[in-house]
């Protein structure tokens, strides 16, 4: 268990070029499992692995349990890792490849076979442990790496996508897996996904990366209900938050031809006006009315896409299993005043 | 139906012919190998009539074959793990490395290939002659070792580019340095063309004859090409004797085929790393 600390971290490759990573700044404490979300080529891989050391640090540092960590080699950092390739090593059983990094410390061959069977008892990987890499399923080779990361017990579990390789079904169930591993190891993981599913049912926070830097840090529901900026609102939740453009003038929002009250003061000029798909309620008689252009039903629920006039982008609603109105009719909504997200129309950053 | 049996039989006719072509000669000379050069010269392509094993022994003891099979062993199997070894590290690094000069290292060692020995051979020939390593078997291992680097470097560095970063990373992670990881993970994982290279130097080197010829003179210290060349006088040629010798030559070959041959399949036939 242990604190890993960033402070103003920044990677810049040698060739000039914009910084991969820019003053990335977080604490993640004991035991927490924190989250590195964002597109690809964001940057949270080149953090997670400035942090493993397999990435030299070019500005900032990186502290582990307070001890500064910059020019440390991998292997005295007392992390592990678990790859999104896996990266088990193809000449070696599952029990070796579990036992590898353990040889390497000197640890006596008792422990280091205690250890081994203990992780391969909590991952299920007991029947495999004489079996190659190559003869495993997508889902045991994804264990043999976790198992790797806990024979070890190290300070900090490091993951890269762990689950991105495994198919829909499997990768719901390894996330269950991977939630009571860390209840029961305690243990502090920092974990990198572009899958706001995983980020979402994973992390205590998260940390939602753009360009380099970082967009937003919090608990994911704090996140997803007051994203900080249009990038985050939007890449949260699917389908995303409506981002419309808005003027803000005589203490109202004009969206279009409809008029809003404003859910608090914010000074006059162009916004950009958000609110999630969930959030619209459907009712007789409303200020914001517009045409169905687009019904999915998707069983559970049914996404229906709206014109509002004077409005460019479409409004997506999402509603209930059956569909409030058909294609081509015409519908009025109401938001909550909670409900409505106010951001500043260049900077994108939140206004209210 | 009758076009796939026909299809089926063209196919067996080529096989049944290549192979003929291949191991006819093999069993000619195996022949050959049990009858003395006179009853050779009467009747070349008869069988033996009396199965002349005695000469294996006669040729192993009373032609120096013991000696000659003693040094090719020595020199080609040191040449061959040298060649490996430094053959290996310097496609490792320069398959996953970064440095400037990378590729020109890479171009300078493979742009070698292209001279042919006889070129080189009289260089060779002055260099060791000035080293005091000419008629010596540490020279002509040397020499082996470095005509054959270009060629296995080419076939490693391909094969170790191939290997995935992550597992390097792994290898970090886990504690190992560069050396150990080399050692205990890129070259394991490389095995199959490690095994590749292995055979294909054997092969070459065991039958090489133009370097061993000038850079040997000391009848003590000959390979067996050079061995069995002996016995091919200007007036009189002991074909019997050559014979003999040749199935001689061929066992340590057999051996290391058979020994590597299911790495070296794999290696040629599957990205082994998966």
């Amino acid at each position: 268990m242990a604190t890993v600390t960033l402070d103003r971290l920044g990677k810049r490759y040698a060739g000039g070029g914009a910084p991969a990573v820019q003053d990335v700044t977080f604490e993640v404490a004991h035991g927490e499992f924190f989250v590195l979300l964002g597109p690809s080529g964001c940057g949270k891989s080149t953090t997670l692995r400035m942090i493993a050391g397999l990435e030299a640090i070019t500005e900032g540092t990186l502290a582990i349990d307070g001890k500064r960590m910059n020019e440390v080699p991998a292997r005295d950092r007392d992390i592990a890792m678990v790859f999104q390739s896996y990266a088990l090593y193809p000449h070696m059983s599952v029990y070796d490849n579990m036992a590898f990094g353990l040889r390497r410390r000197a640890m006596p061959k008792a422990e280091i076979d205690r250890r081994v069977r203990v992780a391969a008892a909590i991952l299920g990987l007991e029947p495999f442990l004489g079996r190659r890499p190559h003869a495993l399923s997508g889902g045991q080779r994804q264990r043999v790496a976790v198992g790797r990361a806990i024979v070890r017990d190290p300070k900090v579990f490091l993951f890269d996508e762990p689950l991105s390789n495994l198919d829909a079904a499997l990768r719901a169930s390894t996330r269950q897996e991977l939630i009571r591993l860390h209840r029961r190891l305690g243990a502090t993981m920092i974990y990198v996904t572009h899958d706001q599913v995983e980020a979402m049912t994973m992390g205590d926070r998260i940390c939602i990366m753009d360009h380099g830097r970082v967009a937003q840090i919090g608990a994911p529901l704090d996140v997803y209900r007051r994203p900080a900026t249009t990038f985050v609102a939007g890449f949260l939740g699917s389908p995303p938050m409506n981002l419309l453009p808005a003027t803000v003038a005589d203490g109202r929002v004009r969206l279009g031809e409809a008029t809003l009250t404003l859910p608090a003061r914010v000074p006059e000029g162009p916004v950009t006006l958000g609110v999630r798909p969930e959030d619209l309620v459907p009712v007789p008689e409303g200020p914001l009315r517009g045409e169905v252009v687009a019904v999915e039903p998707l069983g559970a629920e049914t996404i229906l896409s709206l014109r509002l006039p004077g409005v460019e982008r479409e409004l997506m609603l999402r509603a209930g299993r059956s569909a409030p109105a058909g294609l081509g009719e015409r519908i009025a909504l109401v938001a909550p005043h909670d409900a409505i997200h106010l951001f500043d129309a260049a900077t994108g950053c939140r206004l209210t | 139906m009758w076009g796939r049996v026909l299809a089926r039989a063209a196919v067996m006719l080529v096989i049944v012919l290549w192979t003929m072509f291949a191991a006819g000669p093999f069993l000619w000379v195996a022949t050959i190998s049990l009858r003395t050069t006179s009853e050779f010269m009467a009747a070349p392509y008869a069988l033996p009539e009396t199965w002349r094993f005695d000469k294996f022994a006669t040729a192993w003891t009373g032609s120096g074959y013991d000696t000659y099979f003693t040094n090719s062993i020595l020199v080609v199997f040191s040449a061959v793990a040298i060649v490996t070894a430094v053959g290996a590290m310097a496609a490792h690094a320069l398959a996953r490395y970064r440095f400037p000069g990378n590729r020109l290292v890479y171009l300078l060692i493979f742009s070698t290939i292209v001279l042919p020995p006889q070129i080189t051979v009289i260089a060779l020939f002055q260099t060791l002659a000035k080293l005091g390593l000419y008629d010596t078997r540490v020279g002509l291992t040397l020499v082996y070792a470095a005509v054959q680097l270009p060629l296995t470097v080419y076939i490693l560095e391909s094969f170790f580019a191939r290997i995935p970063a992550d597992l390097f990373d792994a290898a970090r992670i886990d504690g190992y340095s560069e050396w150990a990881t080399f050692w205990k993970v890129a070259f394991p994982v490389a095995m199959p063309a490690i095994a590749t290279v292995v055979i294909l130097n054997t092969i070459l080197l065991w039958n090489e004859f133009l370097y061993a010829v000038v850079l040997i003179a000391d009848d003590a210290r000959r390979t067996l090409p050079l061995g069995i060349q002996k016995f091919m006088g200007d007036q009189l040629e002991d074909y019997g004797m050559i014979a003999t010798g040749l199935m001689i030559a061929i066992v340590p070959v057999v051996l290391i085929y058979a020994i590597f041959s299911e790495k070296l399949i794999q290696g040629m036939t599957a990205g082994a790393v998966k």
